[in-house]
């Protein structure tokens, strides 16, 4: 019993340590995404904050790294993890200018 | 753009998981190669709005046109573009051009509600203008075309629209002995291809832009340039009716595509990427330059006036899950849609006429 608790809470404060290790954050502001580009390590998130004034939809089309947010309301915020090495586009369905790149590393 | 698109994790799936876990919640969703975790609420803060300066500031006019590094302008080039634009022979029928649909006659579109195209058989959508096709940033209401240059092609191969498989077309320019020398002034290296074809006809269309308006003459300082009733509507452009929340900048559209509850079967951009709601009834905003001259209105063609539009977004359109967020009841005045339709005319400028080119032999 008290190894499963011990357990849990190291599994959770390892989480939630990497919650809060600031993940970089993609900001949407103008429609426009605020890098064009940005590079992380393999298991790592991004933070896709809608600080625009008007809805977003953000998704990716790259093969095997597919996802779609849906419509993303302003003032929103969620997290994305990529798992594995390799560039993912990740676009706005919307906003055909909306493009950007995020390479994942090891 | 793949026309399969697998919907891996949806926000709904990742927020029941999340519910109640806090962080771990998302962990839990362990399959494919990029995993969505839950989305929360943040503190934007309080935004004031912008003054009606910087406001009007976002709709001057640009002073060149862009011009892309691929395919620059020449005036051999747009010349050339122009002949091919207005050339009949460009169909199988010999009988429609570019120019048939895309007539400078009636704001560079066709005046009717939907296209016709081989055989005057009518076509499924509007034929959209081609003003301001500079600055697009995708083409066609689909969005299935990415540049100018592929677009030009699109409507000359369609079988539907003038059904002249390129080869074809190349053999018939040939035979037309005075396209020769002008293809080879416009694309010394290149000669005559049906690249170069298409990059003349772009470059063409590229020099097709709306003239100054009363509208540009007011944002750039003339009060007097449009009436009172115009300076309210476009406050309510853009402000109660969040028309510019998608009619943005000098030239009205950010090309976004948007389901505006039209009630049309038409999956419009939704063909392309099935898997993504939004983009169901989906279609490219359109800008709204020379807009007066345009009507009727919409991807189909089935709103014959300004006042019939307004109407449209002041109701909302269908309530569907596609339908934008943006897409809502406005409870417009009846002063307030007189203000929009008398904005949206300040936007119609002299278009200075258009001369047909004599056509090579
Ligand atoms: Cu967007």
């Amino acid at each position: 019993m008290h190894k499963t608790v011990l357990f849990a809470l190291v599994i959770l404060s390892g989480l939630s340590a990497g919650a809060l290790a600031a993940n970089q954050v993609i900001h949407q502001q103008g429609r426009v995404f605020s890098s064009e580009s940005v590079t992380i390590k393999k298991g790592e998130a991004l933070t896709f904050v809608n600080d625009d004034s008007i809805p977003h939809n953000l998704m990716s089309a790259t093969k095997g790294s597919e996802f779609n947010l849906g419509s993303q309301a302003p003032g929103m915020s969620t997290d994305v993890t990529f798992k594995e090495t390799g560039d993912v586009q990740v676009i706005c369905a919307i906003h055909p200018r909306m493009k950007m790149m995020v390479k994942v590393t090891d | 753009m793949s026309g399969f698109f697998p919907r891996r994790s949806t926000m709904l799936a990742t927020a029941v998981a999340a519910a109640g876990f806090g962080a771990i919640g998302f962990a839990s969703i362990g399959l494919g190669a990029v995993v969505v975790g839950e989305t929360r609420r943040i503190d934007l803060g309080a935004k004031a709005a912008p003054g009606i300066d910087a406001v009007k500031a976002q709709y001057k006019r640009p002073a060149t046109i862009p011009f892309p590094k691929e395919n620059p302008y020449t005036p051999e080039k747009a010349a050339l573009g122009k002949k091919l634009y207005f050339d009949t022979r460009l169909s199988v029928s010999m009988a429609q051009s570019c120019a048939s649909c895309h007539s400078p006659g009636l704001g560079w579109g066709d005046g009717l509600a939907v296209g016709v195209g081989h055989g005057m058989a009518k076509l499924g959508r509007h034929s959209p203008t081609i003003v301001n096709a500079a600055w697009g940033a995708i083409f066609m209401w689909d969005g299935r075309l990415a540049t100018l240059e592929e677009q030009a092609l699109g409507p000359i191969q369609a079988a539907g629209e003038m059904n002249m498989p390129l080869e074809q077309l190349m053999e018939r320019l040939v035979s037309i002995g005075e396209y020769k020398p002008l293809f080879n002034a416009a694309f010394p290296d290149e000669g005559m291809s049906i690249k170069t074809l298409a990059k003349a006809i772009a470059t063409y269309e590229r020099t097709v832009v709306s003239e100054r308006a009363p509208f540009d003459a007011w944002i750039e300082g003339n009060e007097k340039a449009i009436s009172e009733e115009a300076k309210r509507g476009f406050a309510v452009f853009n402000g109660k009716a969040l028309c510019s929340a998608c009619h943005e900048g000098w030239n009205f559209t950010n090309d976004g595509f948007q389901d505006i509850g039209l009630p049309s079967k038409d999956v419009g951009r939704g063909e392309f990427v099935p898997g993504v709601v939004k983009m169901q009834h989906a279609f490219k905003t359109p800008g709204l330059r020379e807009i007066a001259r345009r009507s009727p209105f919409m991807h189909d063609g089935s709103l014959a006036t300004l006042e019939a539009v307004v109407e449209h977004y002041d109701r909302g359109g269908v309530d569907r899950p596609s339908r934008s967020d943006l897409m809502k009841p406005l409870g417009l005045t009846a002063q307030e849609k007189s203000d929009l339709v008398a904005f949206m005319k300040t936007l119609t400028s002299n278009l200075s006429p258009t001369a047909v080119p004599v056509l090579p032999r």
